[in-house]
């Protein structure tokens, strides 16, 4: 009982990350590399807080996500400016995440513990709050993909100069969203510190954020259910396949560039996971057998 | 001063890996707009090429160094033919060309450790290890290989895109593609030669940096700080990318030496974001941004 429900746990820290990442890369189309360093920061700040100021767990998660998403303001404001390529957008993410990792692990303040890290955060991300943070962040993303907010990101992704001429400020919503979404990330972060009761650096790598992106590509670029559903299908399916767990990497770049070059709208698309088309399914069949048996 | 001068041609040495990998960002951004973050791979497996052809096949060095060119050319335009081509005349998004290049950044050298096995190497040359001593300054042979092969290199390269009639449909293609093709230039053919031009770029620049410092699956992460400088630079400009891989390796270098070796990386990002607040179209590029 306990691995299966380590394993729900993980998946929803992971749902939390996801919702904010794709909220960047699928609706709003840009591409982060180093998506894992607002999670560092928010894990970092909350348990500092938590360990050192003795702050709720609440709290401290959002004490977390504010300061990822008041620090992705460094990265965002010089990038999204004006017209600038997104591959600046894209490189300054790595190479603020490289830069917070290294400045972490050199800093040896009691409270940060330098590369060995904080240990001894307690333990309180139980299976109750992970399911009740992911389920609120999945409402949340989906309420606000589905309102005004996400057609303009929807709109800036597919045409900028079109919906920048109907009057979008397309910096305005572009740091908007990178904001929620290093503010989500921040608070995965915190949950994540909690759940593993330690944390260092470089947990915090690349391989974090790849994992995150392939989810998100997997799912599908303008869904909000599918990366969730790919998230926890990339949690659970490595469990069972241990066996090949060195290759694990290997295949998620696979992945990548099947989808990309296959499908890359990702396995659902531009359509929503909904239970209705199921329930109308056995109704039909349901009537269709009732009318035989007569 | 001696200090100074033996870290000055330490730069240089580490400026010119900058260099050939910036180059080959920019020759491939200045046609189609778009970066080949897909590059580390490249440069990796063709450092491993030399590795190989050294320590099993006994070549001399310089032969292994234009089989590491020949492979990272041949792994480049395998990767623009099956992977970037053909998403390309899907008019795909730039954010899926991104997403399918950072697939093979982690799929080739995860790959790689599978194979290879994710040690370190050293570059098995002897020949590259001494050292040459003039004047109290001790120079690695390597790094006036280094600096030589790929001066040479780059006067090649300019050669070829202003005096030869390919450099001219290369360069008329950078300017706009689409008029390009209806003038009659074959810009699949200039794809193509883009694409072996840049792999063979970074494989010498892989060479240099194997020899510097070590062969290793995950060196690919190198050519990251090529595409910084390529930034820096102004994204598809060619003298830009050269002076700024050389200034990043100077800055870098005179950093460790000075200052602190730590945060030796942090340099190539702070310049990043700097130049990106103040002259947002880099040193030498102009007006560039997607295009519409």
């Amino acid at each position: 009982m306990g691995y299966i429900e380590g394993i729900l746990i993980s998946a929803c820290i992971n749902i939390v990350c996801v919702c904010g990442l794709l909220l960047l890369t699928g609706f709003l189309g840009l591409f982060s590399m180093g998506h894992a360093c607002f999670l560092c920061i928010g894990a970092y700040t909350s348990a500092i807080l938590s360990i050192n100021f003795k702050i709720p767990y609440l709290p401290a998660l959002a004490a977390g996500g504010i300061l990822a998403a008041v620090s992705s303001i460094i990265i965002g404001y010089p990038t999204l400016r004006g017209k600038l390529s997104s591959d600046c957008f894209a490189i300054a993410t790595l190479g603020f995440s490289e830069a917070i990792r290294l400045i972490l692990s050199n800093f040896n303040h009691p409270y940060v513990g330098g590369a060995l890290g904080i240990s001894g955060i307690p333990h309180k991300t139980g299976l109750l709050q992970a399911v009740l943070l992911a389920t609120a962040s999945i409402f949340f993303v989906y309420n606000y993909t589905h309102s005004q907010h996400g057609k303009v990101a929807l709109a800036i992704r597919d045409h900028a100069d079109a919906s920048e001429l109907i009057g979008v400020n397309i910096f305005r919503e572009k740091i908007k969203n990178l904001m929620i979404s290093a503010f989500f990330c921040g608070v995965g972060g915190g949950m994540m510190a909690h759940y593993y009761t330690y944390i260092v650096p470089n947990t915090f790598g690349s391989v974090m954020s790849t994992n995150l992106l392939t989810a998100v590509v997997l799912g599908g670029v303008s869904s909000v259910t599918g990366p969730v559903l790919a998230t926890v299908l990339l949690t659970g399916v490595p469990e069972f396949l241990r066996f090949l767990s060195n290759w694990r990497l290997a295949i998620y770049g696979l992945v990548l560039i099947v989808m990309m070059r296959v499908r890359p709208e990702g396995l659902m698309g531009h359509k929503e996971f909904s239970l209705i088309p199921i329930v109308q399914l056995v109704k039909r069949n349901w009537k269709k057998s009732d009318v035989l048996s007569k | 001063m001696q200090i100074f001068i033996q870290q000055f041609a330490t730069g240089i040495s580490i400026g010119s890996v900058y260099a050939l990998l910036a180059v080959g960002y920019a020759l491939v951004f200045s046609v189609f707009n778009f970066s080949n973050f897909g590059f580390g791979p490249i440069m990796m497996l063709g450092t491993f090429a030399a590795f190989y052809a050294i320590s099993l096949l006994h070549l001399p060095l310089i032969a292994a160094i234009i089989l590491a060119m020949a492979v990272a050319g041949i792994v480049s335009v395998l990767m623009e033919l099956m992977i970037y081509r053909p998403m390309r005349q899907k008019k795909a998004l730039k954010l899926y060309l991104m997403i399918a290049a950072l697939g093979m950044n982690t799929l080739i050298p995860n790959f790689a450790i599978q194979v290879f096995g994710g040690g370190v190497r050293a570059f098995p040359s002897e020949w590259a290890k001494s050292v040459i001593k003039a004047g109290g300054i001790t120079v690695p042979r390597a790094d006036i290989l280094a600096a030589a092969l790929s001066i040479i290199m780059l006067v090649l390269l300019w050669m070829f895109l202003y005096k030869t009639k390919i450099g001219l449909g290369i360069r008329a293609s950078s300017f706009d593609s689409g008029t390009a093709e209806l003038m009659g230039i074959n810009v699949n053919l200039v794809a193509i030669v883009i694409f072996i031009l840049s792999g063979a770029s970074a494989g010498l620049a892989g060479c240099f940096y194997g020899m510097k410092y070590s062969v290793y699956p995950n060196m690919g992460t190198v050519a990251m700080k090529g595409f910084v400088a390529s930034t820096v630079g102004g994204l598809g400009s060619l003298p830009g990318a050269v002076v700024s891989g050389l200034l990043l390796g100077f800055l870098e270098t005179m950093i460790s030496s000075y200052i602190s070796t730590t945060y030796r990386d942090l340099v190539a990002y702070g310049l990043l974001v700097a130049v990106l607040i103040f002259m947002p179209n880099g040193l030498l590029g102009k007006g560039m941004h997607d295009k519409i």
